[in-house]
């Protein structure tokens, strides 16, 4: 197969190469027949005899050198070549179709792969695996998802029979100076062994190993990423040994990580990673490494060679329940009740298979993108469809040209083989028209996910695994759109084929019609699903999150990542407070721990002290705000009062005297009772002491997004309180021109205090909303992309019938049919496609709904609106496009029409 | 005996002969004919046309191997030769053939007794 490939790339020598030995064959016959007495002339006869046809010897040769069937496809594929040059229009049309279906197919591809497939570019990820802890791990947790301490991780480490080794990591933000302003980047904290294990290794330098990462404190270390090393160090070559400055701590670059290698979370790209040693250093106030109980990383392991899942899964419990039973005993842990302490007890340790690592965004993306990618097949199978489609137009149009094909002895295979050649080459020219176009169409889906501070890994590059799947797509393209034609080729009889007259038949129109209403089908259920996705945004936009959003500005500060002590911070949090309230351009302005719309939240699960103790089944959102904080936002308090100085914390007070809920808590949990002054406790168990008191009700607004529609309870936040926060301010004209006053404010207080996450409200709440942009968006385009493919095809097939019945309908004016009535004639059979397409695709349009229900807000996925609106695009589309072949022929002279034949 | 009253070669057979000719020594495609034409005279017709698709199949399958190099009239000729794999071939098939020949004159004897 391969030596018959290769031959075809050098069979110029080879054919030289034959043409040499046969004149060698034939020079040799002739002199030892002009030897044996021929005249020279009578020789040449002679020899040329024996030989017995030069032209048939090549010819049997060639099909030694490269195979029966690959010549004949070089053959086939000429030929399409040739007849492509001569119908230009028809070609551009057909790879077009092709373009818009692969490119927008391998672009989702694209994403899919990168965010849902594609494996760490590490040793053997196929080995590594997640490791949670499942139970009450009684700590004190920072962030979220499969969280664990940091000792635990070292233990897990020391199970050498299970794991080649266990590694541990936890994204923070920090403050960067690589000699300039300080900047925002996020660091990766790694345990010592997180690059061996994984089998990372330095592109430049070295990598951070155990030997960073035995005491705290006293391995000022990082390494730099490549994408940094390129684009913010200028790709120095003197980097190792560079110091910069993290959260004003100096740390040494003693290396470059591979360029290929961009930690383990595909959504948030480290700019640097940092030793667990030094995470005092980088998450400032945190001091708690060694501490069992404090539960901030995600630890994952590479299991030994040949160990399965299941086998380690099952073989770590009785470790790990001596480890539960040996933590009771320790100093330091919590003096807590016997349910709970059994609770912990009963605690076991769960894997999961994490070749791609570990990704938040995977879990928010992964639906959406499975739906665009579903909605980018069926464009395919639209584009497929019209090809084909076309394909059907073009057979008719040659029908001569096959008819006397076959009549000379041609097989219906052969020629339907010459038609598949035909849809292969398109499909081929398609595909590469689409990669080219893909890297473009990559960037702008890559637009819709949003950037925090880290960058995501996804990139438009287009690698080997994106060809192939294109290759895939154009192949399997190519059969498809080639076997209606092949397939219509292949039933045509001889017969019929030369007693038509004039090249003229209906062969084919009933299958075209056929394609027509499939596609007509497919398309309803794209528009229907794109009008769903825009009513479900236009939802969400129009409910807003629950508060005024217009002239709101925010930004987030953390001053302890600026090197303040927390008694500074606070200090620092409280003049920003009031200097901002003084600047003329604000109108009012609130300060609150957790910024509102982020797509996180502090949370808890409750207890409530009414006539009975109650602990809420869910986790309710909890926030500390300034007082100013609901005039500020807009929000109403319904019931009770706002915090005041009532509130403010004294010596001996718990931490929180006060709350205020939301209407859905005093709905989901309080059952009727009146909400004011029942005490609460903000966590649930039986240590739960009732410290708070709930003095008001606030109006339901979004907190973690704009789906949300959570329990609520928010604290004062008083002075003195917090080294963090996010500042809200209501500002005086466009929030864009008080960026720069509010920016000069800030630095007058500190210089080089870094703001982040400065925007308008308005563009969070639209960060916030991207998902529901991204589908709204690409459906909307996918939907108007089919709608217009069905269209075409349309026009197509009613071009055909409409010259096919010329005569007919001109003998219907002759007679005096008016001219409405032809044009109904012809509008009747386009009407006929469109409702039964729309009757096929209606249970579709059910399927589609069911697989998307979970992405839709306020609309059923059975909305009749949508539905009706999808039904009259199609139909305005569909008709628009028959009655331009309709108008023209109700147009004709009855006599020109007579005499068409 | 006249020409047109030969043999034509039996399908099949021409590989084997052709593998049984240059098992002795290289040789180009013209001396082929010729030693085929000799050895089996008036007994099988072997037509020359047919004789380089077969060599080039033969090479192709990697049983002969080819060079060019002077002939006896010291002209460039392409030389085929016989490879390891070749040998080992020829011999397969001269097995066969033997095993055959041998079935098919027992099932004679069979009929005459």
């Amino acid at each position: 197969m391969i030596r018959e490939f290769a031959n075809w790339f050098r069979r110029k020598k080879l054919e030289s190469g034959l043409d040499r030995e046969l004149r060698y064959h034939l020079d040799r016959n002739i002199a030892d027949l002009e030897k044996s007495g021929l005249p020279a002339r009578e020789a040449h006869r002679q020899a040329l005899l024996e030989l017995g046809g030069i032209a048939r010897i090549q010819e049997e040769v060639r099909d030694v050198w490269l195979t029966r069937w690959l010549r004949d496809l070089t053959y086939d594929l000429r030929f399409s070549v040739r007849s492509f040059r001569r119908t230009p229009s028809f070609t551009i049309t057909a790879a077009l179709s092709l373009m818009l279906g692969i490119g927008a197919t391998t672009a989702i591809y694209s994403l899919v792969d990168q965010v849902l497939l594609h494996a760490l570019p590490v040793r053997q990820p196929e080995r590594l695996v997640l490791i949670d802890w499942d139970g009450d791990q009684v700590g004190n947790f920072f962030g979220s998802w499969n969280l664990m301490s940091y000792p635990i991780c070292r233990d897990l480490d020391q199970q050498k029979q299970f794991f080649e080794g266990v590694f541990c990591r936890a994204l923070a933000t920090v403050d960067l100076s690589t000699g300039g302003d300080y900047n925002p980047v996020t660091a990766e904290i790694i345990s010592g062994n997180y690059f061996p294990v994984l089998g990372v290794g330095p592109a430049v330098g070295q990598v951070i190993t155990n030997d960073d990462d035995r005491t705290p404190n006293v391995n000022p270390v990082a390494v730099v990423s490549y994408d940094f090393w390129k684009s913010q160090l200028g790709g120095a070559p003197d980097v190792v040994g560079r110091t910069v400055l993290v959260n004003r701590h100096p740390l040494t670059i003693i290396g470059v990580a591979a360029a290929t290698f961009r930690g383990v979370d595909v959504g948030e790209i480290p700019s640097l990673w940092i030793p667990a040693s030094m995470s005092a250093q980088a998450i400032p106030g945190f001091n708690n490494l060694l501490d069992r109980r404090t539960v901030w990383v995600q630890v994952l392991g590479r299991l030994n060679q040949g160990v399965t899942l299941q086998e380690a899964q099952t073989g770590l419990q009785p470790w790990f329940k001596a480890m539960l039973q040996e933590d009771t005993r320790r100093a330091g842990f919590p003096v807590i009740t016997a349910e709970r302490r059994q609770e912990f007890l009963n605690s076991s340790i769960v894997l999961t298979a994490a070749p791609r690592g570990h990704a938040p965004l995977r879990r928010r993306l992964s639906e959406p993108l499975w739906v665009l990618f579903a909605v980018t097949g069926v464009l395919l199978g639209l584009a497929c469809l019209n090809v084909s489609g076309l394909f059907l137009a073009r057979g008719s149009a040659r029908e001569r040209e096959i008819g006397t094909r076959l009549a000379l002895g041609a097989s219906p295979w052969r020629l339907g083989r010459q038609l598949l050649a035909d849809s292969l080459l398109i499909a081929f020219a398609g595909g590469l028209l689409g990669i080219a176009a893909a890297p473009v169409a990559v960037r702008t889906l890559i637009a819709f996910v949003p950037d925090g501070t880290a960058p995501t890994g996804l990139h438009a590059g287009v690698n080997s695994r994106l060809l192939l799947f294109a290759l895939f797509v154009s192949v399997t393209t190519g059969l498809l759109s080639g076997l209606a034609p092949a397939w219509q080729t292949g039933r045509r009889s001889l017969v019929s084929s030369l007693r038509e007259r004039g090249g003229t038949s209906f062969g084919g129109v009933r299958l075209r019609k056929a394609i027509v209403t499939a596609q007509i089908a497919l398309t309803l259920t794209l528009v229907v699903g794109a009008a769903l996705f825009v009513r479900t945004l236009d939802a969400l936009m129009a409910k807003g999150p629950g508060f005024v959003t217009s002239s709101l500005v925010s930004f987030d500060i953390n001053s302890l990542r600026d090197g303040y002590s927390p008694e500074e911070g606070n200090r620092l949090i409280q003049r920003m407070d009031e200097a901002i309230r003084q600047s003329p351009i604000t109108q009012a302005s609130a300060v609150a721990r957790n910024g509102l719309l982020t797509g996180g939240s502090w949370n808890n699960h409750m207890t409530i002290f009414a006539d009975k103790t109650i602990a809420t089944d869910g986790l309710v959102n909890l926030n500390a705000v300034t007082p100013a904080f609901f005039q500020t936002m807009g929000i109403k308090i319904l019931a009770g009062r706002n915090f005041d100085d009532r509130d403010v914390r004294r010596p001996g007070d718990p931490l929180w005297r006060s709350a205020i809920v939301n209407e859905t808590f005093v709905k989901r949990y309080l059952g009727g009772r009146n909400p004011l002054g029942l005490q609460i406790c903000q966590f649930a168990g039986p240590d739960a002491k009732p410290t708070t008191e709930i003095v008001g009700v606030m109006a339901d607004f979004n907190y973690r997004g704009l789906r949300d529609q959570s329990a609520q309870a928010y604290f004062p936040l008083y002075e003195g309180e917090h080294s963090s926060g996010t500042f809200y301010v209501r500002v005086r004209g466009t929030p864009e021109s008080s960026f720069a006053s509010i920016r000069a404010t800030v630095r007058s207080i500190d210089r080089t205090l870094a703001i982040n996450n400065f925007r308008t409200v308005n563009q969070q709440v639209e960060r916030s909303l991207n998902t529901e942009h991204m589908l709204a968006t690409l459906t909307g385009s996918f939907s108007t992309l089919a709608l217009l493919l069905s269209s075409v095809g349309l026009y197509g097939v009613m071009s055909f019938v409409v010259t096919q019945r010329t005569r007919e309908i001109g003998i219907r004016l002759a007679l005096g049919a008016t001219r409405w009535s032809a044009i109904w004639l012809v509008l009747r059979d386009a009407l006929v496609m469109i409702l039964s397409g729309i009757a096929i695709g209606l249970p579709f349009v059910w399927a589609l709904g069911r697989l998307i229900a979970s992405q839709l807000y306020d609309v059923k996925p059975s909305d009749p609106a949508a539905i009706a609106i999808a039904i009259l695009l199609l139909c305005l589309a569909g008709l628009t496009a028959g009655l331009i072949p309709a108008h023209r022929v109700s147009g004709a002279n009855p006599t020109d029409a007579l005499r068409v034949e | 005996m006249s020409p047109s009253s030969r043999f034509p070669i039996p399908q099949g057979t021409l590989d084997m002969l052709l593998l049984q000719i240059l098992s002795a020594e290289p040789a180009h495609g013209y001396g082929i004919a010729q030693r085929l034409q000799q050895i089996s005279r008036s007994v099988v017709q072997v037509n020359q046309g047919s004789l380089y698709p077969a060599l080039h199949r033969l090479e192709q399958k990697g049983w002969l191997s080819a060079e060019w190099k002077e002939s006896e009239t010291g002209r460039e000729a392409k030389f085929y030769s016989l490879t390891a794999s070749g040998r080992k071939q020829l011999a397969v098939e001269k097995n066969s053939w033997v095993r055959l020949a041998g079935a098919v004159q027992h099932i004679f004897n069979e009929g005459e007794g």
